[in-house]
């Protein structure tokens, strides 16, 4: 360690600044700067700059930081909180494509034990599952039945057909409306029934009509608030404005009345 | 009696959140007021510090209290600094906070600070804004970190990962830098009572 305290040995003058220097050293700098003026000039104008560098403050903001478990109860409800999410689950830790074959291998094993047996056939996509003999295709996929080959519908559809041809003529020969004539007893339950249908009907159209006269009012009610708490937003703005100005007033009043020192 | 870091520490370590957030309430301001001077955004300073505590609270099971938590959280924060520049490929910039109302700030100080007062500390503070932009980050950080959280020469080199003499050297550049840049605003008087 030299006696002299040197002009260029800038990092022993920044620890002098900041005082974290040793006594000797210490005592070195202020030998030094008692005889070099350009030195104590320096010092001093450094000092000066840490002087100007309290002047800058960072804005005063609100933070307020909060730690909860994701899940849990916020432990302030005030101020914001951020959600910490707890150890990643332990199959975040397996790559994708492992997480792939994986699910492969189950699907295809599990296929295996339930027996699944896809077949495609003419009547269609038939599946079936487990070891029991699979159903006759046809319970299994009713619309899949091969069409009828068979004629034997055709003398039943002609004995219909003669049969109605017969009650026609027989009411021309009668000369009487059947629908004139006194309801029977399958007319009065089709009465009834049309009857229930429509009290139900109009019973439901009331529901529907209370109910839209509910959501009505309450949708108006909802814009009602919402413009009142507008307006009353619009109104303290404007307070807080001509609070503002009044300030201003009186600071420019105060201002103008000080005496000049 | 107030609980020491290193045992808020070890109660948030057995899973007590509440004592991370006594640790997150003492140290929330020095943080945000380091990301505030190191990136120069305040919305991003605000993000930089919960993100902070964030990364902290993830990793307190890895804190083996082998340095001081609050140098560990200086780090944390200072290398997401460093991220947000990077990401941003942005010099930082100061802003000023837009909601400055001189006329209210005289109200609220009283009359010990008259209204000039106020203004030419504004002025000051913008000005020192400004010359801190203008260093690199390495000797901007350094500045930080020694002016306004007062750790020593050995701690800034620890948490920059440099030689003692390389912090000594960015701090002296970088009041240099900022001397001249005060001297051609016109600032050349000082109270300078802070020289040893």
């Amino acid at each position: 360690m030299s006696l002299m305290f040197s002009c260029d040995d800038k990092a022993t003058l920044v620890a002098y600044l900041y005082d974290e220097v040793d006594a000797a050293d210490r005592q070195r700098v202020d030998q030094h700067l008692r005889q070099c003026a350009v030195c104590a000039a320096e010092v001093g104008a450094l000092a000066g700059v840490r002087t100007g560098l309290t002047q800058w403050a960072p804005p005063n903001a609100e933070l307020g930081f909060t730690i909860v478990r994701a899940g849990g109860e916020p432990s302030a409800a005030s101020h914001p909180a951020a959600a910490v999410p707890g150890p990643p689950p332990w199959w975040n830790t397996v790559p994708v494509w492992a997480q792939a074959v994986t699910a492969i291998f189950v699907l295809a094993v599990s296929a295996a034990v339930a027996n699944v047996q896809v077949k495609s056939g003419p009547g269609g996509l038939a599946i079936s599952t487990g070891w029991m003999t699979p159903a006759a295709p046809a319970m299994a996929t009713p619309a899949a039945a091969p069409p009828a080959t068979d004629e034997s519908w055709k003398p039943a559809l002609t004995a219909l057909e003669q049969q109605l041809r017969e009650e026609i003529r027989a009411t021309r020969e009668t000369g009487t409306v059947r629908a004139a004539s006194r309801p029977s007893d399958g007319d009065d339950a089709t009465l009834r029934r049309v009857r229930e249908l429509l009290a139900a009907s109009e019973s439901r159209q009331n529901r529907e009509l209370a109910l839209r006269v509910t959501q009505l009012t309450r949708d108006m009610n909802i814009q009602r608030r919402a413009d009142l708490l507008r307006v009353e937003q619009a109104i303290g703005h404007t307070s807080v404005e001509m609070a503002k100005q009044r300030q201003t007033v009186n600071y420019l009043i105060r201002a103008s009345t000080t005496p000049q020192q | 009696m107030v609980a020491t870091d290193e045992e808020l520490v070890a109660r948030s370590m057995t899973g007590d959140a509440d004592s991370f957030n006594q640790l997150v309430l003492r140290w929330e301001r020095p943080i945000y007021a380091l990301a505030y001077r190191v990136i120069g955004r305040d919305e991003d300073a605000r993000d930089v510090a919960q993100e902070t505590f964030l990364r902290a609270f993830r990793a307190l099971p890895g804190f083996k209290g082998q340095a001081k938590f609050s140098s560990w959280l200086y780090r944390i924060a200072l290398n997401l600094c460093r991220d947000w520049i990077r990401r941003k490929k942005r010099t930082p910039i100061v802003d000023m906070p837009e909601d400055v109302d001189f006329i209210e700030m005289a109200a609220d100080q009283g009359p010990v600070e008259s209204i000039e007062d106020l203004v030419a500390r504004n002025e000051m503070s913008r000005i020192v804004a400004e010359g801190m932009k203008l260093l690199p980050d390495e000797q901007r950080t350094a500045i930080v970190l020694k002016e306004y959280h007062g750790l020593t020469f050995q701690e800034i080199a620890d948490l920059q990962g440099c030689p003692l003499s390389t912090v000594k050297t960015r701090l002296y550049q970088g009041l240099s830098v900022l001397r001249k840049h005060l001297e051609s605003q016109g600032v050349t008087s000082f109270a300078s009572g802070r020289a040893s």
